[in-house]
C-alpha cells in the first residue's frame, strides 16, 4: 500500500517477548469493543454507557460479580482441560462432553450412597464431597481417553472424536435427566434431581471452594509445562511428533496421557458448575448453555496462547463480559444475544490480531526506484 | 523475447549490484554477475553466503531492494517467475516441481503458452524427442513422473525449461541426488546445450570437481558478496575452497589407523518393510566393530532409511536381528537403545534431529530428558542442561548468540553442529550417521567428518550412511554399497575405488564387474 511517498511494509518478526504479545491482546480487545460500539449505535445506544454497565455489574456489582467468578471458574478449567492436549499439538473440541461426563459421574455417585432419596446420605460429606470430585474427574477422564486412546493407537483425528463424543454425552445427560430417567427430578419438568444441602460445594466468603482447584490446577500446569519431565515430552511431541519419536519420545502415550488430564479437568468444570455454583445444585433442563460456554474454553486458550497463567485473565475478562452481556441485554431491552454476539467479535478479533504476533508494519519512504514497474521489451 | 538473435559471446544476463536484507542479515550485498551466450558460469558458495537468494531474484521468486538486471543490455524486472520465464529464463529445481502423477510429456507441456486448451501431444512429444536426441537426453516421456529415478525427474525439467524456449539456464545443485554415472551423463549434455548458446548457471554448495569440469568461468561468493569472479582454467579445487570459506581448507581426511576392538554391532539377515507396505530392506547382513566406520554407499531411496530406522528402534524388522555387544536388542524401544549407548544422528536434521521452536537447550534435552544425571523424580535441572549446552556449543563453535536461540535461526551447518554435538556428547558406543554431511558446506563437512574419526579414535562403531562417494571412500575403514535394499557387496576400505562402488550402487554385484 502506498501513500504518497511512503509505504506501508510488513515485516517478519523474528521475536516476540511474553509483554509484546500481551499488549497486541489488549489492543485486539480494545478494538472488538470499538467494533461492537456500531452495534450499540445502531440500536440507538451510547456504547459507553452500555460498556459502563456491563462491566459495572460483571465486576462490581454484588449480584453480577459472584456470577461472573462461577463463569471465571468454569472458564478457566475448560480452558485449561483446552491447553494440555494443545500442548501436545492436538485439539480438543470435546470439554462440553467432558463435562457432562464428570457432571453425570458426580451425580452417579450421589445416587450410589442414597444422595437421591434421602437427605442424608449413608456417607459423610466430608468423604463424599471428596469422592464426587474424583468421579467428576474420573469421568472426563475417560470420555477424554476415548479420543487419546483412538488418536494414539490408530491416528483418528481427534477433533472429529471429541465433537462426537459431545453429541453422544448431550443425549446421555438427557436421558438420565428426563423423564422416566435415573437422575430425574421427583415431579421435576426435564430438571436433574437436586442435591441433598449437606453435600453442596463449600463456600468460602460466597465463592465455590473450586475456585482453588482451578487456579491451583492452572499454576501445576504452568510447573508441569516449565520444568517436569513429562511437561517437556507433551511439548517435544506437540511441535514435531517425528522429532519426538527420534527422541524416544512415545508417541501412543502421550495423546491418550494429554487427553486423560484434560478430561479429568473438563471433568471437574462439570462437577463445578452443577454441585458447587450457589442456587443450582442440579444438572438443569438448560444444561445445554453450559456445554456452549464450554467452547469458549478453545478460545481462552488459543489467545493465552497454551499459556496456563495467562488464562487466568483472560477467562475472568470472558466469564466476566458473558454475565454482563446478559444483564444489559435485558436492562437495555435489546432483541439479541448481546453475551454471545460480544464474546464472537472478541474472538474473530483476537485471532485476526494473531498476525500481529509474526508481523509488525512499519512505514517506509519510497524511493524513486520501486516506483518504475514494468518490463521493457 | 529479448534474446532472439543473441551470438556466442554476447552478454545475455546480467546482475548489477544486487541487494537484499532479511531481517538480521544482509544475504545479497551488491552482487555483480554476468553471463555470455554458450557459457557455463558457475556459482559456488556455502550454505548462508547467498546463492539461494540469488537465484530467486534471477528467476524472478523475490525482487532486489537495490540492484538493477538487464538481459542483452536491456534493463528489465521481475514482478514473478512468469516475467523471468517469458524472458527465457529456465530453472531446474533441486527439489523437483513436478505433477508425480503425470506422465513426462505432460509436466513438459504444464504451462506452456501452446497448450492452450486442446492438447496436442503427439506433436510436443514429437519437438521434445528432438530435444532428446541433440543433447542425450535419455527418458521415457510417457512414463508417470513417480515412476522416474531422480536423474530422470531432473532431466524433465531441463526439458521442460528448454521447451518453454529458455535461454539462460539456472541450475540448483544439478548434481547432487546423482549417482556418477548419471552425473557424467548430464555433464556431457550440459556442455551440449552450451554449444548450442545456451547460457548456464549452475549454482553450487560443495561438489567442486564437477564446477571444475564443466565451467568456463566461477563466481564465488561469501557472506553475501562476491568473494572471487574468475575462469576456471586458472583455479582449482583448493583455491575454489579457500575463497568459499575464507581460509585453507584440507581436503585429504587421514583414514585414522584405530586398532580394531571387538564386535559392536551385528545384523543378521535384516529385513523391512517400508511406509508404503513393500518389503524395502532385504536380507542384510554385516557388523561393526569398536574403532571402525562402516559406510554404505547409495543413492537415497535405496532402504537405507528403512535399515538406519531399524537399527534406531523406530521401524520393526520385519525378519532378522540385530545384536549390541552380545545383547538381541531387535525388540528394544528407541529410547533403551539411547540408553545402551546407540547414538542416532538422522538424516533429516529439521523435522526429526531438531525442534525449530526449541531453544537450544531444550532441543540438546532431546538426547538427555531421560538420563537420571538430568532429570531427577520427573524435574527436568534445566540449569545443568544449559551448562551443557554452553560446553557443547563452544566446544563444536555452533555459531549462535546464545543457547536460549530457538533451533530455527540456526543455519543449516550449525543445526548439524548442534545435533553432532549432542548425540556424540553422549559417547555412544555405536553412532549412526545418515547422510551427516549432506547439503553442508566445505567448511561444516569437514567438521562433521572429522568428529566422526574422533567417535572412532574413542573406540566407537561408526555407521556411515552416504551418497556421497568421496565421502565415503575417504572415512570408511570397510565399504558396502546398497541397491533396492540388498547390499551388492562389502569392500575393504583400501580396496574401495569409485568405479567399483559406483558400479555396485547403480546395482551391480560386486562378483559380476571387474575390480
Amino acid at each position: 500500500m502506498r501513500i504518497g511517498n511512503y509505504a506501508l511494509k510488513l515485516e517478519k518478526r523474528v521475536t516476540l517477548s511474553g509483554w509484546g504479545a500481551a499488549l497486541i491482546s489488549i489492543l485486539a480487545i480494545l478494538f472488538a469493543l470499538l467494533l461492537f460500539s456500531l452495534l450499540f449505535i445502531l440500536a440507538d445506544i451510547n456504547p459507553l454507557a452500555a460498556y459502563q454497565a456491563i462491566f459495572s455489574y460483571a465486576f462490581a456489582n454484588p449480584f453480577g460479580l459472584p456470577l461472573a467468578i462461577n463463569r471465571f471458574i468454569f472458564l478457566l478449567l475448560c480452558t485449561s482441560a483446552f491447553i494440555i492436549p494443545f500442548k501436545a499439538g492436538l485439539w480438543n473440541i470435546g470439554m462440553s462432553g467432558q463435562l457432562f461426563a464428570g457432571a453425570l459421574s458426580a451425580f452417579a455417585v450421589v445416587v450410589a450412597f442414597g444422595g437421591k432419596k434421602f437427605a442424608n446420605p449413608y456417607l459423610s460429606p466430608g468423604l463424599l464431597i471428596p469422592l464426587m470430585l474424583l468421579a467428576a474427574a474420573l469421568g472426563g477422564a475417560l470420555f477424554g481417553a476415548i479420543a487419546g486412546f483412538l488418536k494414539g493407537r490408530f491416528n483418528v483425528n481427534e477433533i472429529v472424536v471429541t465433537m462426537m463424543l459431545n453429541f453422544i454425552t448431550f443425549w446421555l445427560v438427557s436421558f438420565m435427566i428426563k423423564e422416566g430417567g435415573p437422575f430425574m427430578k421427583s415431579g421435576g419438568e426435564g430438571d436433574g434431581f437436586e442435591l441433598p444441602s449437606s453435600i453442596f460445594g463449600p463456600l468460602i466468603k460466597g465463592i465455590p471452594f473450586t475456585i482453588f482447584i482451578a487456579l491451583g490446577f492452572a499454576g501445576l500446569l504452568y510447573f508441569m509445562f516449565a520444568k517436569t519431565n513429562i511437561g517437556y515430552q507433551i511439548k517435544a511431541y506437540g511441535l514435531s511428533p517425528a522429532a519426538a519419536r527420534y527422541a524416544g519420545i512415545r508417541t501412543f502415550m502421550i495423546p491418550l496421557l494429554v487427553f486423560v488430564m484434560g478430561g479429568a479437568l473438563a471433568g471437574l468444570a462439570g462437577y463445578h458448575y452443577f454441585a458447587a455454583v450457589p442456587g443450582l445444585y442440579k444438572i438443569p433442563t438448560n444444561y445445554g448453555y453450559f456445554g456452549d460456554l464450554a467452547f469458549y474454553g478453545i478460545i481462552c486458550g488459543l489467545i493465552s496462547q497454551g499459556n496456563p497463567i495467562a488464562a487466568i485473565p483472560v477467562a475472568l475478562l470472558f466469564g466476566g463480559l458473558s454475565v454482563g452481556g446478559r444483564f444489559v441485554q435485558g436492562q437495555l431491552h435489546m432483541s439479541f444475544g448481546v453475551d454471545y454476539a460480544l464474546l464472537g467479535v472478541l474472538m474473530i478479533t483476537l485471532v485476526a490480531f494473531q498476525f500481529f504476533y509474526r508481523f509488525k508494519i512499519g512505514w517506509v519512504k519510497a524511493g524513486k526506484e520501486s516506483l518504475d514497474v514494468g518490463i521493457p521489451g | 523475447m529479448v534474446l532472439a538473435g543473441i551470438k556466442r559471446g554476447e552478454t545475455v544476463l546480467e546482475a548489477r549490484g544486487i541487494t537484499k536484507r532479511f531481517p538480521g542479515v544482509v544475504a545479497n550485498d551488491h552482487i555483480d554477475f554476468e553471463i555470455k551466450a554458450g557459457e557455463i558460469h558457475a556459482i559456488l558458495g556455502e550454505n548462508g553466503a547467498g546463492k539461494t537468494t540469488l537465484m530467486n531474484i534471477l528467476f524472478g521468486l523475490l525482487q532486489p531492494e537495490q540492484g538493477e538486471i538487464y538481459m542483452a543490455g536491456k534493463r528489465v524486472k521481475f514482478r514473478s517467475p512468469l516475467d523471468a520465464i517469458n524472458l527465457g529464463i529456465g530453472m531446474v529445481h533441486q527439489h523437483r516441481k513436478l505433477v508425480s502423477a503425470h506422465s513426462a510429456i505432460e509436466n513438459i507441456i504444464l504451462g506452456h503458452p501452446q497448450a492452450g486448451k486442446i492438447l496436442n501431444l503427439k506433436r510436443a512429444e514429437e519437438e521434445v524427442q528432438g530435444l532428446c536426441d541433440r543433447y542425450g537426453f535419455k527418458v521415457d516421456l510417457k512414463a508417470k513422473v513417480w515412476q522416474l529415478s531422480e536423474g530422470e525427474k531432473q532431466v524433465v525439467e531441463i526439458l521442460k525449461a528448454l521447451y518453454r524456449g529458455a535461454e539462460v539456464l539456472i541450475m540448483d545443485e544439478p548434481t547432487s541426488a546423482l549417482t556418477p554415472m548419471e552425473t557424467e551423463k548430464l555433464l556431457a549434455s550440459i556442455e551440449a546445450m552450451a554449444r548450442d548458446e545456451l547460457a548456464i548457471v549452475p549454482f553450487i554448495t560443495h561438489k567442486l570437481p564437477v564446477v571444475l569440469a564443466i565451467s568456463h568461468r566461477v563466481t564465488v561468493l561469501r557472506r553475501g558478496k562476491v568473494a572471487s569472479c574468475i575462469k576456471t582454467e586458472h583455479a582449482t579445487e583448493k583455491s575454489l575452497a579457500k575463497e568459499m570459506v575464507g581460509r585453507e581448507v584440507i581436503f585429504m581426511i587421514e583414514r585414522a589407523m584405530v586398532e580394531k576392538g571387538k564386535p559392536i554391532l551385528q545384523v543378521e539377515n535384516l529385513s523391512a518393510f517400508s511406509d508404503k507396505g513393500f518389503l524395502a530392506l532385504k536380507d542384510v547382513s554385516f557388523s561393526i566393530c569398536e574403532g571402525e566406520i562402516f559406510g554404505i554407499a547409495g543413492i537415497s531411496g535405496n532402504g537405507q532409511n528403512e535399515l538406519v530406522e531399524v537399527l534406531a528402534g523406530l521401524r520393526d524388522a520385519q525378519r532378522g536381528k540385530v545384536i549390541l555387544d552380545g545383547k538381541d536388542i531387535t525388540h528394544a524401544s528407541s529410547l533403551e537403545r539411547w540408553r545402551m549407548g546407540i547414538g542416532y544422528i538422522p538424516s533429516d536434521r529439521i523435522d526429526v534431529g531438531s525442534i525449530g521452536d526449541f531453544s537450544l537447550v531444550e532441543n540438546v534435552a532431546m538426547n538427555y530428558y531421560f538420563d537420571h544425571e538430568f532429570s531427577r523424580r520427573g524435574i527436568v535441572d534445566y540449569g545443568d542442561l544449559r551448562k551443557l549446552t554452553e560446553e557443547i556449543v563452544s566446544e563444536y563453535g555452533v555459531a549462535t548468540p546464545g543457547p536460549d536461540v530457538k533451533a530455527k535461526n540456526l543455519s543449516g551447518g550449525n543445526l548439524q553442529k548442534l545435533i553432532l554435538a549432542r548425540v556424540l556428547s553422549r559417547k555412544p558406543r555405536l553412532v549412526i550417521a545418515d547422510l551427516p554431511s549432506q547439503g553442508l558446506d566445505v567448511g561444516a563437512t569437514e567438521f562433521v567428518q572429522n568428529k566422526l574419526i574422533e567417535a572412532k579414535k574413542g573406540k566407537a562403531g561408526v555407521l556411515l550412511i552416504s551418497e556421497d562417494l568421496d565421502e565415503i571412500l575417504s572415512l570408511s575403514d570397510r565399504v558396502a554399497a546398497i541397491y533396492e535394499g540388498r547390499f551388492m557387496g562389502i569392500l575393504p576400505g583400501e580396496e574401495a575405488r569409485k568405479e567399483s562402488v559406483g558400479a555396485m550402487m547403480a546395482g551391480l554385484r560386486l562378483e559380476e564387474h571387474e575390480l
